[in-house]
């Protein structure tokens, strides 16, 4: 017959064993290191979290889209409206294409210094695919970067 | 072409979800998770389509 120390011990155990599973959390500097790490290079958050293979995967779908979608002769938007190639009035909407795109930090920087897509070609049958796979990079990335939050949290792993 | 480019849309948003999706602790839930986010995207674009398609243009 169990005695309540032996159940006391046995619970200790479990709970233990529980505990010892539990996503934990990083330290907060290797957690602002994570999330600025994601911020400019995709799935770099996760690389620096020690979540190789998802770390990699993501970087290479995220780039790889950006890449299509100037392939494919997406333009880069700017943070402020300027005049369209259609008309003088500013353009807000492409404010917020700029904030999606921006989200893919490091490809939208390279791709502006190199001179990649800073020449609309609205005339090109697949500019608005390019467009919409550039932001889409940017806008997935930014999930990815709640995501590296939740896991330096300790929230998931 | 625009099927093309829905497909890889749907390949680069399941492999996104699939990812980040929470509770999911083997490599083969997240594959079976990412195959179903896949085949939503491309099953609901295509009903979708059809639907467009039937509505008529005014």
């Amino acid at each position: 017959m169990q005695t309540k120390d032996d159940l006391t011990e046995e619970f200790a155990a479990r709970y233990a064993a529980i505990d010892d599973d539990a996503p934990k959390a990083y330290p907060a500097s290797k957690r602002m290191l994570a999330v600025v790490a994601a911020m400019l290079v995709p799935g770099a958050g996760h690389l620096v979290l020690g979540k190789y293979g998802r770390g990699l995967l993501f970087f290479a779908t995220l780039t790889g889209a950006f890449i299509l979608g100037l392939s494919l002769h997406a333009r880069l938007f700017y943070p402020l409206p300027s005049p369209t190639e259609h008309s003088s009035a500013p353009d807000f909407v492409g404010v917020l294409w700029f904030f999606a795109q921006i989200g893919s930090g490091f490809c939208y920087l390279v791709s502006y210094l190199l001179g990649l897509g800073t020449v609309p070609q609205p005339s090109a049958a697949t500019y608005e695919y390019g467009n919409t796979f550039t932001c889409l990079a940017g806008l997935l990335n930014y999930l990815l970067m709640y995501d590296v939050y939740d896991i330096a949290a300790g929230r998931k792993r | 072409m625009h099927f093309l480019m829905m497909t890889l849309y749907a390949t680069i948003t399941a492999i996104v979800s699939a990812g980040i999706a929470p509770n999911l602790h083997s490599n083969r839930d997240r594959l079976v998770y990412g195959l179903k986010v896949f085949g939503m995207y491309l099953g609901i674009g295509l009903v979708l389509s059809w639907v467009l398609f039937a509505i008529p243009r005014w």
